[in-house]
Protein backbone atom coordinates (compact mmCIF):
# COMPACT_ATOMS: atom_id res chain seq x y z
CA UNK A 1 0.00 0.00 0.00
CA UNK A 2 2.25 2.43 1.20
CA UNK A 3 4.58 1.65 -2.02
CA UNK A 4 1.86 2.09 -4.47
CA UNK A 5 0.94 5.50 -3.22
CA UNK A 6 4.57 6.72 -3.21
CA UNK A 7 4.51 5.78 -7.70
CA UNK A 8 1.31 6.83 -8.30
CA UNK A 9 1.82 10.66 -8.24
CA UNK A 10 4.44 9.47 -10.44
CA UNK A 11 2.40 7.37 -12.91
CA UNK A 12 -0.21 10.20 -12.67
CA UNK A 13 2.53 13.10 -14.08
CA UNK A 14 4.49 11.01 -16.50
CA UNK A 15 2.31 11.71 -19.66
CA UNK A 16 2.05 15.08 -18.77
CA UNK A 17 5.70 15.41 -18.29
CA UNK A 18 6.82 13.37 -21.15
CA UNK A 19 5.58 16.15 -23.18
CA UNK A 20 6.24 19.17 -21.75
CA UNK A 21 9.79 17.59 -21.28
CA UNK A 22 10.40 17.06 -25.11
CA UNK A 23 8.29 20.19 -26.52
CA UNK A 24 9.01 22.96 -24.15
CA UNK A 25 11.84 22.45 -21.72
CA UNK A 26 14.63 20.84 -24.38
CA UNK A 27 13.76 23.62 -27.01
CA UNK A 28 14.19 26.00 -23.81
CA UNK A 29 17.49 24.69 -23.40
CA UNK A 30 18.39 24.90 -26.86
CA UNK A 31 17.45 28.65 -26.66
CA UNK A 32 20.07 29.59 -23.76
CA UNK A 33 22.42 27.33 -25.55
CA UNK A 34 21.75 29.85 -28.55
CA UNK A 35 22.26 32.98 -26.28
CA UNK A 36 25.35 32.43 -26.07
CA UNK A 37 26.59 31.77 -29.72
CA UNK A 38 26.86 34.08 -32.55
CA UNK A 39 23.80 32.81 -34.85
CA UNK A 40 23.08 34.77 -38.37
CA UNK A 41 21.51 33.59 -41.22
CA UNK A 42 25.20 32.27 -42.75
CA UNK A 43 25.25 29.69 -39.85
CA UNK A 44 21.43 29.08 -40.35
CA UNK A 45 22.69 28.19 -43.78
CA UNK A 46 25.87 26.70 -42.77
CA UNK A 47 24.70 24.54 -39.81
CA UNK A 48 28.19 25.58 -37.50
CA UNK A 49 27.75 28.85 -35.03
CA UNK A 50 30.50 30.10 -32.62
CA UNK A 51 30.50 30.02 -29.28
CA UNK A 52 30.78 33.83 -28.23
CA UNK A 53 30.82 33.94 -24.40
CA UNK A 54 28.01 36.61 -22.81
CA UNK A 55 28.62 38.90 -25.65
CA UNK A 56 25.13 38.87 -27.30
CA UNK A 57 24.14 40.02 -23.03
CA UNK A 58 26.81 42.43 -22.80
CA UNK A 59 25.15 44.11 -25.82
CA UNK A 60 21.85 44.18 -24.74
CA UNK A 61 22.05 45.28 -21.51
CA UNK A 62 25.34 48.13 -22.66
CA UNK A 63 22.03 49.51 -25.28
CA UNK A 64 20.36 52.11 -23.96
CA UNK A 65 16.91 50.79 -25.97
CA UNK A 66 16.53 48.29 -23.83
CA UNK A 67 16.10 50.67 -20.42
CA UNK A 68 15.05 53.48 -22.42
CA UNK A 69 11.68 51.80 -24.65
CA UNK A 70 11.75 47.62 -24.27
CA UNK A 71 11.61 47.37 -20.76
CA UNK A 72 9.44 50.19 -19.70
CA UNK A 73 7.14 49.25 -22.29
CA UNK A 74 6.55 45.82 -21.33
CA UNK A 75 6.67 46.10 -17.54
CA UNK A 76 4.05 49.26 -17.56
CA UNK A 77 2.15 47.57 -19.83
CA UNK A 78 1.81 44.03 -18.06
CA UNK A 79 1.02 45.94 -14.96
CA UNK A 80 -1.89 48.45 -15.75
CA UNK A 81 -3.31 45.49 -18.07
CA UNK A 82 -3.00 42.42 -15.70
CA UNK A 83 -5.00 44.66 -12.98
CA UNK A 84 -7.51 45.60 -15.82
CA UNK A 85 -7.95 42.18 -16.70
CA UNK A 86 -8.16 40.73 -13.47
CA UNK A 87 -10.20 43.37 -11.73
CA UNK A 88 -12.61 43.74 -14.64
CA UNK A 89 -12.92 39.93 -14.95
CA UNK A 90 -13.50 39.24 -11.19
CA UNK A 91 -16.39 42.06 -11.60
CA UNK A 92 -18.28 40.41 -14.38
CA UNK A 93 -17.87 36.97 -12.57
CA UNK A 94 -19.56 38.40 -9.39
CA UNK A 95 -21.94 40.04 -11.56
CA UNK A 96 -22.42 36.70 -13.76
CA UNK A 97 -23.01 34.73 -10.67
CA UNK A 98 -26.21 37.40 -9.41
CA UNK A 99 -27.50 36.70 -12.58
CA UNK A 100 -30.40 33.72 -13.47
CA UNK A 101 -28.90 30.70 -14.96
CA UNK A 102 -30.80 31.57 -18.61
CA UNK A 103 -29.63 35.36 -18.56
CA UNK A 104 -26.58 33.81 -17.44
CA UNK A 105 -25.95 31.43 -20.15
CA UNK A 106 -26.75 34.59 -23.11
CA UNK A 107 -24.29 37.19 -21.36
CA UNK A 108 -21.64 34.46 -20.71
CA UNK A 109 -21.90 33.52 -24.46
CA UNK A 110 -21.79 36.86 -25.13
CA UNK A 111 -18.61 37.74 -23.62
CA UNK A 112 -16.89 34.67 -25.40
CA UNK A 113 -17.48 35.97 -28.43
CA UNK A 114 -14.25 38.58 -27.49
CA UNK A 115 -12.27 35.67 -26.49
CA UNK A 116 -13.44 33.29 -29.62
CA UNK A 117 -12.10 36.52 -31.71
CA UNK A 118 -8.80 35.69 -33.49
CA UNK A 119 -6.38 38.18 -31.98
CA UNK A 120 -5.21 39.05 -35.41
CA UNK A 121 -8.90 39.95 -36.84
CA UNK A 122 -9.40 41.60 -33.52
CA UNK A 123 -6.77 43.99 -34.04
CA UNK A 124 -7.34 45.18 -36.71
CA UNK A 125 -10.64 46.38 -35.65
CA UNK A 126 -9.19 47.98 -32.80
CA UNK A 127 -7.20 49.72 -35.73
CA UNK A 128 -10.59 50.64 -37.56
CA UNK A 129 -11.51 52.10 -34.30
CA UNK A 130 -9.32 54.16 -33.57
CA UNK A 131 -8.05 54.89 -37.58
CA UNK A 132 -6.00 58.87 -37.56
CA UNK A 133 -9.05 60.59 -39.45
CA UNK A 134 -11.87 58.05 -40.04
CA UNK A 135 -12.26 55.94 -36.84
CA UNK A 136 -15.38 56.04 -35.14
CA UNK A 137 -12.93 57.28 -32.46
CA UNK A 138 -11.70 60.56 -34.10
CA UNK A 139 -15.26 60.97 -35.70
CA UNK A 140 -16.87 61.35 -32.66
CA UNK A 141 -14.23 63.38 -31.17
CA UNK A 142 -14.68 65.75 -34.13
CA UNK A 143 -18.52 65.24 -33.90
CA UNK A 144 -18.01 67.01 -30.31
CA UNK A 145 -15.68 69.11 -31.79
CA UNK A 146 -12.68 68.35 -29.33
CA UNK A 147 -10.53 67.32 -32.67
CA UNK A 148 -9.69 69.44 -35.44
CA UNK A 149 -10.30 68.10 -39.34
CA UNK A 150 -6.93 66.96 -39.34
CA UNK A 151 -7.85 64.16 -37.23
CA UNK A 152 -5.07 62.45 -34.29
CA UNK A 153 -2.48 59.76 -34.69
CA UNK A 154 -3.02 57.98 -31.85
CA UNK A 155 -0.36 55.39 -32.71
CA UNK A 156 2.83 57.83 -32.74
CA UNK A 157 2.40 58.60 -29.34
CA UNK A 158 3.88 56.03 -27.35
CA UNK A 159 1.01 56.33 -24.16
CA UNK A 160 -1.87 56.52 -26.68
CA UNK A 161 -0.57 53.27 -28.77
CA UNK A 162 -0.01 51.36 -25.36
CA UNK A 163 -3.76 52.52 -24.22
CA UNK A 164 -4.97 51.09 -27.76
CA UNK A 165 -3.34 47.79 -27.08
CA UNK A 166 -4.67 47.57 -23.12
CA UNK A 167 -8.13 47.87 -24.36
CA UNK A 168 -7.48 45.12 -27.21
CA UNK A 169 -5.74 42.95 -24.60
CA UNK A 170 -8.27 43.13 -22.11
CA UNK A 171 -11.51 42.84 -24.64
CA UNK A 172 -9.44 39.16 -25.69
CA UNK A 173 -8.56 38.53 -22.12
CA UNK A 174 -11.40 39.22 -19.49
CA UNK A 175 -13.69 36.70 -21.07
CA UNK A 176 -10.75 33.80 -19.34
CA UNK A 177 -10.99 35.74 -15.85
CA UNK A 178 -14.73 35.86 -15.59
CA UNK A 179 -15.38 32.66 -16.86
CA UNK A 180 -13.16 30.93 -14.56
CA UNK A 181 -13.75 32.62 -11.47
CA UNK A 182 -17.58 32.67 -11.96
CA UNK A 183 -17.02 28.56 -12.01
CA UNK A 184 -14.34 28.68 -8.96
CA UNK A 185 -17.22 31.37 -7.71
CA UNK A 186 -19.58 28.61 -8.20
CA UNK A 187 -17.88 26.04 -5.86
CA UNK A 188 -18.00 28.35 -2.17
CA UNK A 189 -20.25 26.95 -0.11
CA UNK A 190 -23.61 29.03 -0.14
CA UNK A 191 -23.88 28.75 3.55
CA UNK A 192 -20.29 30.71 4.46
CA UNK A 193 -22.16 33.69 2.67
CA UNK A 194 -25.07 33.21 4.22
CA UNK A 195 -23.64 32.96 7.51
CA UNK A 196 -21.61 36.23 6.84
CA UNK A 197 -24.83 37.81 5.72
CA UNK A 198 -26.48 37.05 9.02
CA UNK A 199 -23.37 38.28 10.94
CA UNK A 200 -24.42 41.63 8.84
CA UNK A 201 -21.28 41.54 6.24
CA UNK A 202 -21.51 44.05 3.22
CA UNK A 203 -20.84 43.06 -0.13
CA UNK A 204 -17.35 44.04 -0.15
CA UNK A 205 -16.41 42.22 3.45
CA UNK A 206 -18.16 39.23 2.12
CA UNK A 207 -16.31 39.41 -1.02
CA UNK A 208 -12.94 39.99 0.63
CA UNK A 209 -13.80 37.80 3.74
CA UNK A 210 -15.82 35.16 2.30
CA UNK A 211 -14.95 34.62 -1.46
CA UNK A 212 -11.54 35.59 -1.35
CA UNK A 213 -9.78 33.51 0.63
CA UNK A 214 -11.93 30.38 -0.55
CA UNK A 215 -11.01 31.40 -4.37
CA UNK A 216 -7.20 32.66 -3.42
CA UNK A 217 -5.73 29.71 -5.91
CA UNK A 218 -8.07 30.76 -8.87
CA UNK A 219 -6.95 34.36 -8.09
CA UNK A 220 -3.44 33.09 -8.47
CA UNK A 221 -3.86 31.00 -11.32
CA UNK A 222 -5.80 33.85 -12.89
CA UNK A 223 -3.15 36.38 -12.07
CA UNK A 224 -0.04 34.67 -12.89
CA UNK A 225 -1.02 33.63 -16.22
CA UNK A 226 -2.69 37.08 -17.34
CA UNK A 227 0.81 38.17 -16.22
CA UNK A 228 2.65 35.64 -18.38
CA UNK A 229 0.29 36.57 -21.39
CA UNK A 230 0.52 40.32 -21.20
CA UNK A 231 4.80 40.07 -20.56
CA UNK A 232 5.31 39.15 -24.09
CA UNK A 233 1.94 39.95 -25.66
CA UNK A 234 2.85 39.51 -29.65
CA UNK A 235 0.41 40.21 -32.50
CA UNK A 236 -1.40 43.12 -30.38
CA UNK A 237 1.47 45.73 -30.97
CA UNK A 238 3.33 43.76 -33.71
CA UNK A 239 0.46 44.27 -36.00
CA UNK A 240 -0.02 47.92 -35.16
CA UNK A 241 1.34 50.42 -37.09
CA UNK A 242 4.56 50.92 -35.78
CA UNK A 243 4.85 47.99 -33.82
CA UNK A 244 6.62 45.55 -36.02
CA UNK A 245 9.75 47.99 -36.96
CA UNK A 246 12.76 47.82 -35.19
CA UNK A 247 14.14 50.97 -33.35
CA UNK A 248 10.89 52.07 -32.64
CA UNK A 249 10.12 53.62 -29.53
CA UNK A 250 7.11 51.05 -29.46
CA UNK A 251 8.49 47.38 -29.37
CA UNK A 252 7.91 45.59 -26.04
CA UNK A 253 10.74 42.30 -25.26
CA UNK A 254 8.40 39.82 -27.03
CA UNK A 255 8.41 41.59 -30.08
CA UNK A 256 11.95 42.59 -30.06
CA UNK A 257 12.98 39.07 -29.78
CA UNK A 258 11.01 38.16 -32.94
CA UNK A 259 12.26 41.32 -34.46
CA UNK A 260 16.08 40.26 -33.76
CA UNK A 261 15.19 37.12 -34.98
CA UNK A 262 13.52 37.36 -38.46
CA UNK A 263 13.91 41.09 -38.94
CA UNK A 264 17.76 41.19 -38.32
CA UNK A 265 18.43 37.43 -38.40
CA UNK A 266 20.52 37.59 -35.43
CA UNK A 267 19.16 34.70 -33.88
CA UNK A 268 21.67 34.51 -30.63
CA UNK A 269 20.97 38.42 -29.98
CA UNK A 270 16.77 36.81 -30.55
CA UNK A 271 17.58 34.38 -27.89
CA UNK A 272 19.44 36.42 -25.66
CA UNK A 273 16.06 38.64 -25.43
CA UNK A 274 14.16 35.99 -25.14
CA UNK A 275 16.05 34.70 -22.14
CA UNK A 276 16.18 37.84 -20.40
CA UNK A 277 12.32 37.96 -20.91
CA UNK A 278 11.80 34.77 -19.60
CA UNK A 279 13.98 35.28 -16.06
CA UNK A 280 12.12 38.97 -15.53
CA UNK A 281 9.25 36.94 -15.82
CA UNK A 282 10.40 34.08 -13.22
CA UNK A 283 11.15 36.99 -10.92
CA UNK A 284 7.79 38.55 -10.80
CA UNK A 285 6.28 34.85 -10.55
CA UNK A 286 8.73 33.96 -7.88
CA UNK A 287 7.08 36.91 -5.86
CA UNK A 288 3.64 35.39 -6.22
CA UNK A 289 4.91 31.97 -5.15
CA UNK A 290 6.52 32.96 -2.43
CA UNK A 291 3.12 34.77 -1.11
CA UNK A 292 1.32 30.91 -1.89
CA UNK A 293 4.24 29.67 0.13
CA UNK A 294 4.17 32.11 3.10
CA UNK A 295 -0.44 31.42 2.96
CA UNK A 296 0.76 27.53 2.69
CA UNK A 297 -2.04 27.84 -1.05
CA UNK A 298 0.70 25.35 -2.48
CA UNK A 299 -1.04 22.27 -0.83
CA UNK B 1 -35.94 11.61 13.40
CA UNK B 2 -32.65 13.93 12.64
CA UNK B 3 -33.88 14.01 9.03
CA UNK B 4 -37.22 16.10 10.20
CA UNK B 5 -34.63 17.86 12.51
CA UNK B 6 -32.52 18.91 9.84
CA UNK B 7 -35.55 20.30 7.53
CA UNK B 8 -36.61 22.17 10.38
CA UNK B 9 -33.39 23.69 11.31
CA UNK B 10 -32.49 24.30 7.37
CA UNK B 11 -36.29 26.09 7.10
CA UNK B 12 -34.71 28.27 10.22
CA UNK B 13 -32.04 29.00 8.52
CA UNK B 14 -33.44 30.27 5.12
CA UNK B 15 -35.57 32.42 6.84
CA UNK B 16 -33.07 34.18 9.05
CA UNK B 17 -30.79 34.53 5.44
CA UNK B 18 -34.02 36.10 4.01
CA UNK B 19 -34.64 38.49 6.73
CA UNK B 20 -30.61 39.87 6.68
CA UNK B 21 -30.63 40.00 2.59
CA UNK B 22 -34.07 42.02 3.08
CA UNK B 23 -32.27 44.38 5.91
CA UNK B 24 -29.10 44.74 4.34
CA UNK B 25 -29.77 44.49 0.78
CA UNK B 26 -30.77 47.90 -1.27
CA UNK B 27 -34.11 47.79 -2.49
CA UNK B 28 -34.90 45.06 -5.11
CA UNK B 29 -35.17 47.54 -7.87
CA UNK B 30 -32.45 49.25 -7.33
CA UNK B 31 -30.45 45.92 -7.64
CA UNK B 32 -31.90 44.88 -10.96
CA UNK B 33 -31.83 48.34 -12.43
CA UNK B 34 -27.64 47.85 -11.12
CA UNK B 35 -27.38 44.68 -12.70
CA UNK B 36 -29.39 45.14 -15.81
CA UNK B 37 -26.81 48.57 -16.57
CA UNK B 38 -24.02 46.32 -15.76
CA UNK B 39 -24.84 43.89 -18.35
CA UNK B 40 -25.05 46.32 -20.88
CA UNK B 41 -22.01 48.32 -20.49
CA UNK B 42 -19.94 44.49 -20.68
CA UNK B 43 -21.82 43.53 -23.72
CA UNK B 44 -21.38 47.03 -25.37
CA UNK B 45 -17.38 46.53 -24.26
CA UNK B 46 -17.50 42.75 -25.40
CA UNK B 47 -20.11 43.46 -28.85
CA UNK B 48 -19.13 46.44 -30.22
CA UNK B 49 -15.80 45.01 -32.20
CA UNK B 50 -17.67 42.17 -33.02
CA UNK B 51 -20.27 43.83 -34.69
CA UNK B 52 -18.17 45.91 -36.62
CA UNK B 53 -16.69 42.71 -38.15
CA UNK B 54 -20.00 41.56 -38.36
CA UNK B 55 -20.78 44.71 -40.03
CA UNK B 56 -17.58 44.70 -42.66
CA UNK B 57 -18.48 41.14 -43.55
CA UNK B 58 -21.60 41.23 -44.74
CA UNK B 59 -20.33 44.54 -46.73
CA UNK B 60 -20.41 45.02 -50.27
CA UNK B 61 -17.89 45.68 -52.23
CA UNK B 62 -15.54 47.37 -48.98
CA UNK B 63 -12.58 49.12 -50.34
CA UNK B 64 -12.35 51.98 -47.29
CA UNK B 65 -9.73 50.95 -44.79
CA UNK B 66 -11.82 51.21 -41.34
CA UNK B 67 -14.10 49.04 -41.70
CA UNK B 68 -18.15 50.25 -41.90
CA UNK B 69 -20.38 51.00 -38.89
CA UNK B 70 -23.51 50.63 -41.55
CA UNK B 71 -23.26 47.73 -44.05
CA UNK B 72 -23.29 49.06 -47.39
CA UNK B 73 -25.64 46.95 -49.62
CA UNK B 74 -25.72 43.90 -47.20
CA UNK B 75 -24.98 41.10 -49.27
CA UNK B 76 -23.36 37.27 -48.38
CA UNK B 77 -20.87 37.47 -51.48
CA UNK B 78 -17.84 37.88 -48.72
CA UNK B 79 -19.07 34.66 -47.17
CA UNK B 80 -19.69 32.66 -50.57
CA UNK B 81 -16.43 34.02 -52.05
CA UNK B 82 -14.52 33.25 -48.52
CA UNK B 83 -16.10 29.42 -48.89
CA UNK B 84 -15.84 28.79 -52.24
CA UNK B 85 -13.06 30.47 -54.21
CA UNK B 86 -10.29 28.24 -51.98
CA UNK B 87 -9.88 25.87 -49.40
CA UNK B 88 -11.47 27.27 -46.27
CA UNK B 89 -13.49 24.27 -45.60
CA UNK B 90 -10.02 21.88 -45.50
CA UNK B 91 -8.57 24.59 -43.40
CA UNK B 92 -11.21 24.68 -41.11
CA UNK B 93 -11.23 20.08 -41.03
CA UNK B 94 -7.30 20.61 -40.55
CA UNK B 95 -8.06 23.05 -37.66
CA UNK B 96 -10.81 20.92 -36.11
CA UNK B 97 -9.16 17.87 -35.78
CA UNK B 98 -6.14 19.77 -34.12
CA UNK B 99 -8.06 21.34 -31.68
CA UNK B 100 -9.69 17.66 -30.98
CA UNK B 101 -6.33 16.25 -30.32
CA UNK B 102 -5.04 19.30 -28.20
CA UNK B 103 -8.55 19.36 -26.37
CA UNK B 104 -8.61 15.76 -25.56
CA UNK B 105 -4.85 15.39 -24.72
CA UNK B 106 -5.22 18.62 -22.62
CA UNK B 107 -7.80 17.66 -20.50
CA UNK B 108 -6.83 14.11 -19.57
CA UNK B 109 -3.01 14.98 -18.89
CA UNK B 110 -3.79 18.11 -16.97
CA UNK B 111 -6.44 16.43 -14.17
CA UNK B 112 -4.21 13.64 -13.77
CA UNK B 113 -1.13 16.13 -13.49
CA UNK B 114 -3.37 18.24 -11.09
CA UNK B 115 -4.48 15.00 -9.21
CA UNK B 116 -0.31 13.92 -8.81
CA UNK B 117 0.35 17.68 -7.56
CA UNK B 118 -2.56 18.47 -5.36
CA UNK B 119 -3.71 15.50 -3.92
CA UNK B 120 0.19 13.87 -2.79
CA UNK B 121 3.26 15.07 -1.27
CA UNK B 122 6.23 13.62 -2.79
CA UNK B 123 9.51 14.17 -3.51
CA UNK B 124 10.86 17.17 -6.55
CA UNK B 125 6.98 17.79 -6.20
CA UNK B 126 8.04 21.98 -5.62
CA UNK B 127 10.21 21.60 -8.30
CA UNK B 128 7.75 19.95 -10.75
CA UNK B 129 5.16 23.10 -10.06
CA UNK B 130 7.98 25.41 -10.74
CA UNK B 131 9.26 23.92 -13.73
CA UNK B 132 5.90 23.42 -15.03
CA UNK B 133 5.55 27.67 -14.42
CA UNK B 134 9.50 28.37 -16.29
CA UNK B 135 8.29 26.14 -19.42
CA UNK B 136 6.08 28.83 -20.42
CA UNK B 137 7.28 31.96 -20.16
CA UNK B 138 9.13 31.27 -23.23
CA UNK B 139 8.29 33.81 -25.47
CA UNK B 140 6.74 31.72 -28.41
CA UNK B 141 7.94 33.84 -30.65
CA UNK B 142 11.62 32.52 -29.81
CA UNK B 143 10.38 28.52 -29.64
CA UNK B 144 9.57 28.39 -33.57
CA UNK B 145 12.90 27.47 -34.41
CA UNK B 146 13.81 24.87 -31.74
CA UNK B 147 10.47 23.97 -31.76
CA UNK B 148 10.75 23.47 -35.63
CA UNK B 149 13.69 21.04 -35.20
CA UNK B 150 12.47 18.84 -32.65
CA UNK B 151 8.99 18.58 -34.82
CA UNK B 152 11.16 17.81 -37.60
CA UNK B 153 13.35 15.28 -35.80
CA UNK B 154 9.67 13.25 -34.53
CA UNK B 155 8.81 13.52 -38.02
CA UNK B 156 5.94 15.09 -37.73
CA UNK B 157 5.75 18.08 -40.15
CA UNK B 158 2.83 18.48 -42.03
CA UNK B 159 0.95 16.51 -39.99
CA UNK B 160 -2.38 17.41 -37.67
CA UNK B 161 -0.66 14.86 -35.00
CA UNK B 162 2.52 17.14 -34.49
CA UNK B 163 0.79 20.25 -34.31
CA UNK B 164 -1.71 18.94 -31.96
CA UNK B 165 0.81 17.72 -30.05
CA UNK B 166 3.03 20.81 -29.57
CA UNK B 167 -0.39 22.58 -28.72
CA UNK B 168 -0.74 20.21 -26.07
CA UNK B 169 2.64 20.90 -24.96
CA UNK B 170 1.50 24.33 -24.95
CA UNK B 171 -1.65 24.27 -23.17
CA UNK B 172 -0.49 22.08 -20.53
CA UNK B 173 1.38 23.80 -17.65
CA UNK B 174 -1.79 26.57 -17.49
CA UNK B 175 -4.15 23.82 -17.51
CA UNK B 176 -2.45 21.84 -15.12
CA UNK B 177 -2.43 24.80 -12.62
CA UNK B 178 -5.58 25.57 -13.64
CA UNK B 179 -6.78 22.25 -12.78
CA UNK B 180 -5.04 22.16 -9.75
CA UNK B 181 -7.00 24.57 -8.41
CA UNK B 182 -9.31 22.96 -9.32
CA UNK B 183 -9.08 19.92 -7.24
CA UNK B 184 -7.42 21.84 -4.54
CA UNK B 185 -10.40 23.05 -4.24
CA UNK B 186 -12.58 19.66 -3.62
CA UNK B 187 -12.57 19.00 0.11
CA UNK B 188 -10.16 16.14 1.01
CA UNK B 189 -13.20 14.91 3.33
CA UNK B 190 -15.15 14.46 0.22
CA UNK B 191 -12.43 11.90 -0.76
CA UNK B 192 -12.17 9.91 2.61
CA UNK B 193 -15.66 9.71 3.15
CA UNK B 194 -15.47 8.10 -0.22
CA UNK B 195 -12.48 5.85 0.63
CA UNK B 196 -14.70 4.35 4.13
CA UNK B 197 -17.31 3.44 1.99
CA UNK B 198 -15.05 1.30 0.90
CA UNK B 199 -14.31 2.71 -2.99
CA UNK B 200 -11.25 1.65 -4.21
CA UNK B 201 -9.01 5.21 -6.02
CA UNK B 202 -10.36 4.56 -9.74
CA UNK B 203 -14.12 4.49 -8.30
CA UNK B 204 -13.17 7.70 -5.81
CA UNK B 205 -12.09 9.02 -9.26
CA UNK B 206 -14.56 9.18 -11.82
CA UNK B 207 -17.87 9.16 -9.72
CA UNK B 208 -16.53 11.57 -6.80
CA UNK B 209 -13.60 14.21 -7.78
CA UNK B 210 -14.86 13.92 -11.14
CA UNK B 211 -17.78 15.61 -11.39
CA UNK B 212 -16.40 17.96 -8.99
CA UNK B 213 -13.65 19.27 -11.04
CA UNK B 214 -16.13 18.90 -14.26
CA UNK B 215 -16.08 22.86 -14.46
CA UNK B 216 -12.67 23.34 -14.11
CA UNK B 217 -12.41 20.74 -16.96
CA UNK B 218 -14.45 22.60 -18.97
CA UNK B 219 -12.18 25.48 -18.62
CA UNK B 220 -9.37 23.92 -19.60
CA UNK B 221 -11.05 22.64 -22.78
CA UNK B 222 -12.28 25.72 -23.92
CA UNK B 223 -9.11 26.91 -23.40
CA UNK B 224 -6.85 24.61 -25.30
CA UNK B 225 -9.04 24.28 -28.36
CA UNK B 226 -8.82 28.26 -28.18
CA UNK B 227 -5.15 28.28 -28.89
CA UNK B 228 -5.57 25.27 -31.05
CA UNK B 229 -7.83 27.12 -33.19
CA UNK B 230 -6.29 30.69 -32.97
CA UNK B 231 -2.55 29.80 -32.53
CA UNK B 232 -0.46 31.37 -36.10
CA UNK B 233 3.44 31.60 -35.71
CA UNK B 234 3.90 27.46 -35.31
CA UNK B 235 1.07 26.54 -37.15
CA UNK B 236 2.24 28.61 -40.28
CA UNK B 237 5.80 27.05 -39.45
CA UNK B 238 4.90 23.32 -38.87
CA UNK B 239 2.47 23.05 -42.02
CA UNK B 240 4.07 23.77 -45.00
CA UNK B 241 1.63 21.66 -47.81
CA UNK B 242 -1.19 23.95 -48.05
CA UNK B 243 -3.91 21.49 -47.71
CA UNK B 244 -2.51 21.37 -44.70
CA UNK B 245 -3.35 25.05 -43.47
CA UNK B 246 -4.57 26.00 -40.23
CA UNK B 247 -7.76 28.50 -40.38
CA UNK B 248 -5.00 31.36 -38.66
CA UNK B 249 -2.51 31.03 -41.64
CA UNK B 250 -5.42 30.45 -43.73
CA UNK B 251 -7.22 33.81 -42.69
CA UNK B 252 -3.59 34.90 -43.61
CA UNK B 253 -3.97 34.31 -47.15
CA UNK B 254 -7.02 36.82 -47.63
CA UNK B 255 -4.56 39.53 -45.78
CA UNK B 256 -1.99 38.75 -48.72
CA UNK B 257 -3.56 38.20 -51.86
CA UNK B 258 -6.61 40.92 -51.77
CA UNK B 259 -4.55 43.55 -49.56
CA UNK B 260 -7.32 45.81 -49.35
CA UNK B 261 -10.85 43.23 -49.67
CA UNK B 262 -11.29 43.81 -45.83
CA UNK B 263 -15.04 42.03 -46.75
CA UNK B 264 -13.05 39.11 -47.15
CA UNK B 265 -11.29 38.99 -44.45
CA UNK B 266 -13.83 39.81 -42.17
CA UNK B 267 -15.57 37.16 -43.37
CA UNK B 268 -13.31 34.41 -42.65
CA UNK B 269 -12.90 35.94 -39.35
CA UNK B 270 -16.59 35.71 -39.20
CA UNK B 271 -16.79 32.03 -40.06
CA UNK B 272 -13.26 31.30 -37.77
CA UNK B 273 -14.81 32.62 -34.56
CA UNK B 274 -18.27 31.07 -35.49
CA UNK B 275 -16.84 27.12 -34.11
CA UNK B 276 -15.55 28.07 -30.97
CA UNK B 277 -19.05 29.89 -30.10
CA UNK B 278 -20.89 26.68 -30.93
CA UNK B 279 -18.38 24.31 -29.14
CA UNK B 280 -19.10 27.07 -26.15
CA UNK B 281 -22.91 26.87 -25.95
CA UNK B 282 -22.44 22.84 -26.49
CA UNK B 283 -20.01 22.93 -23.06
CA UNK B 284 -21.71 25.57 -21.48
CA UNK B 285 -25.05 22.88 -20.51
CA UNK B 286 -22.22 20.97 -19.42
CA UNK B 287 -20.77 23.14 -17.49
CA UNK B 288 -23.92 23.85 -15.59
CA UNK B 289 -25.17 20.27 -15.02
CA UNK B 290 -21.43 20.00 -13.38
CA UNK B 291 -22.03 22.65 -10.96
CA UNK B 292 -25.34 21.69 -10.17
CA UNK B 293 -23.74 18.29 -9.24
CA UNK B 294 -21.25 20.19 -7.02
CA UNK B 295 -24.01 22.03 -5.11
CA UNK B 296 -25.83 18.64 -4.47
CA UNK B 297 -22.87 17.42 -3.37
CA UNK B 298 -21.33 20.21 -1.10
Amino acid sequence: MRRRSALLPWVLLAPALAVIAALLLFPLGRIVWLSFREYRLRNLVSGESDFIGPANYVTLFTDSYLWRVALPNTVGFAVVAVVSTVVLGTLVALLLSRLRPVTRVVVVSCIMVAWAMPAVSGTYVWLWIFDVDSGVVAQALKGAGLLGPEGYNWFADRLFFYAVVVLNVVHGGFPFVAVTVLAGLLTVPRELHEAALLDGAGAWKRFWHVTFPVLRPVFAVVTILSTIWDFKVFAQVYLMPGGGVGGSEMLNLGVWTYVSSFGQRDYGMGSAIAVVLTLLLLAVTAVYLRALFREDELR
Amino acid sequence: MSARADTAASAAWESRVRRARRRGGALRLTRLAGRAAGVAAILLFTLFPVYFMLASAFSDRMTSAVGTLVPRDPTLDNFVHVLTEGDFGTYMLNSLAVACITVVGACVLSLLAAVAVARFRFRFRTAILVMILVVQMVPLEALVIPLFLQVRDLRLLNTVLGLGIVYIALSLPLAVWMMRGFVAAVPKEVEEAAYIDGASWPVMFWKVLFPLVAPGLVATAIFAFIIAWNEFVLALTFMQQSDKYTVAVGLRQFFGEYANEWGHVMAASTLITLPVMVFFVLVQRWLASGLVQGAVKG
